[in-house]
């Protein structure tokens, strides 16, 4: 058998071990992440411009169905948008689009290993979900303040578990939908009424029952109390952040199961 | 007897036998042989839909066949897929990369711990001044070149080129002809998959034409030309001074080595034969020390009017002792 180029050869740089395919791979997609319009729109402006919007129209006193002083608790709630954002809408986009533009063919003609296209995903989910959070708390801290988080810790896991929640339903929804306009349509269908009933809409007590009832059982809703009501001291969530543990549980092993590139 | 052409391993570095795929109960690809030699470029063409993407997908491990025994430089393309394709180059059909990837960070992303120095590779496909490009910014040749400059950048023992010209104009499909031409001058194993003839006569040492999953034929571009295409063409008119004796021309012709038959009507006369008719032809033509005549026309047989030929043929059945035969 000939070996068949005749390129020369370039000396691998001394000490220096070669980066890994996942890593490659993740390294591209997280610069990448800066340059996508969709993640721009809906991860950083769109969760943003809807909270300074809905954040003061309320006024800064508790009552009126509010709890607590609304912009407070829309600067909570906000948070739980960016994470439904960057699942519902910019991860399945993202990935059916590779996958309509045979980038993903690419990927495996090229013998990436099979998860770690997967595992790239997971990172870009995740630093978005830090980046728009960060970025929305910035922009919020100003102009309504930042709430004083009451339990720390139990707010830590409701984000944790949230994140990882949709971000695997992100990479789910993109490893099923065939087409970026199938993603679109989807992931928009699927956001867009958990994001007015059970995130960033009007306070549930405004509701009607029926409503009220849907809105509570939705998966954002639920991710959105294990985050909301432990940050604002208005419970501890255990059974909101126990179902959204569930969701993340079922939505990893079912992503999981689908890495095939 | 159901004889399937032997191949020692060491001399091939793909080995196909009884390669059936099917979708949803259509077999696509139909119980095939294929060998590709180190060093040759082999050209799989056919119709659209004659199995041949179906077949190279196979051999890189992207579908699962559902029969057969294939084998891509000694390795089974679905157990050993992760250590095949990194051996493997590929320029796949339909695919791409994301927009806003820019051509350097392209590179970093497939780049190996083994690439070649990517920098002379980019130089050689004209694409050095491209690198902070992003993808989605580059023209249809530059695209292809870049792929074909990804599927060289690990040092590949087989590259694999589905469907390279698709979609291109004549000039950035002739600077992906030259790069191709390069690969095979520097000895590099070459599956090129086209339906594009021309393709396939200018760069393939051998070609093995698909139809309705089957191979229906293989061997060198002029082999196929020569068992399946029509009769080499000659045509022009007489002049008066000819017409005079018409008789007697015609009947020299007629006598010109490889004509099989002359035809005239009124001062046109067409000559048709072997290869050979159009030297003869044309040396009949100057040694009459008359002007050549300005309707000259000769049309040779290519690949396309040998494919088109098979093509039109009843089902032919798969030669499995075709290799012997063609060796």
């Amino acid at each position: 058998m000939n070996t068949t180029t005749t390129h020369p050869d370039r000396p691998a740089a001394a000490g220096r071990r070669h980066p890994s395919v996942t890593r490659r791979l993740l390294t591209t997609e997280l610069r990448l992440l800066g340059r996508d319009p969709m993640t721009l729109t809906f991860v950083l402006v769109f969760p943003i411009v809807s909270m300074l919007i809905i954040g003061g129209s309320f006024g800064t006193e508790a009552g009126g169905g509010f709890p607590v002083d609304p912009s407070q608790w829309y600067v909570a709630s906000y948070f739980t948008v960016v994470i439904g954002s960057t699942g519902l809408i910019m991860l399945p986009v993202h990935i059916a689009t590779y996958r309509e533009r045979g980038v993903l063919r690419r990927f495996a003609a090229a013998g990436f290993p099979r998860w770690s296209f997967s595992l790239a995903m997971l990172a870009v989910g995740l630093t978005a979900i830090a980046i728009g959070g960060a970025t929305l708390l910035a922009v919020a801290a100003p102009v309504y303040g930042v709430p004083h988080v009451d339990d720390p810790v139990r707010v830590a896991a409701g984000v944790a578990a949230a994140s990882l929640a949709f971000v695997s339903l992100g990479v789910l929804l993109g490893t099923l939908l065939p087409t970026a306009r199938s993603a679109q349509a989807v992931g928009l269908m699927l956001f867009f009424p958990s994001f007015l009933l059970g995130v960033g809409g009007p306070p549930p007590s405004v509701m009607s029952d029926a409503v009220r009832e849907i809105s509570e059982r939705l998966p954002l809703a639920l991710a959105n109390q294990a985050i909301r009501e432990p940050w604002l001291g208005l419970g501890d969530a255990t059974g909101a952040l126990c179902a959204t543990v569930v969701i993340a549980i079922v939505a990893a092993g079912l992503a999981g199961r689908r890495t095939a590139l | 007897m159901n004889t399937r052409p032997e191949s020692d391993p060491r001399d091939t570095v793909v080995t196909v036998r009884g390669l059936t795929k099917s979708y949803g109960g259509r077999t696509v690809v139909d119980d095939i042989d294929l060998d590709v030699r180190p060093g040759e470029v082999l050209g799989l063409i056919g119709a659209n839909g004659a199995g041949k993407t179906t077949t190279v997908e196979c051999l890189q491990g992207l579908r699962r066949p559902d029969a057969g025994h294939v084998r891509v430089l000694g390795l089974d393309p679905v157990r050993d897929a992760d250590r095949l394709r990194q051996l493997v180059g590929s320029q796949l059909q339909s695919s791409g990369l994301p927009d806003r990837l820019r051509v350097s960070e392209a590179i970093r992303l497939f780049a190996g711990p083994d690439a070649v120095d990517a920098d002379r590779l980019l130089e050689q496909f004209g694409l050095a001044h491209r690198r902070r490009y992003p993808f989605g910014g580059m023209s249809g040749g530059e695209c292809q070149r870049l792929f074909l400059v990804l599927a060289l950048l690990n040092r590949p023992r087989l590259v694999v080129l589905d469907e390279l010209t698709q979609g291109l104009d004549p000039a950035a499909r002739r600077e992906v002809w030259a790069a191709v031409t390069r690969l095979r001058d520097e000895g590099t194993t070459v599956l090129l998959v086209t339906h594009e003839l021309a393709e396939a006569e200018a760069l393939c040492d051998r070609v093995v034409a698909m139809r309705d999953g089957r191979v229906v034929d293989q061997g060198s571009p002029a082999e196929l030309v020569a068992r399946h295409a029509s009769r080499s063409t000659v045509r022009f008119s007489l002049e008066e001074e000819a017409l005079d004796d018409v008789a007697r021309t015609l009947q020299e012709l007629n006598a010109l080595p490889g004509v099989d038959q002359v035809l005239r009507h009124g001062r046109h006369v067409t000559l048709e034969g072997s290869r050979a008719v159009i030297a003869h032809a044309g040396a009949w033509l100057v040694a009459r020390g008359l002007p050549v005549p300005d309707d000259l026309r000769v049309e040779v047989p290519d690949l396309e009017s040998a494919l088109l030929r098979l093509l039109d043929d009843p089902v032919v059945e798969a030669p499995h002792d075709l290799e012997g035969v063609l060796a």
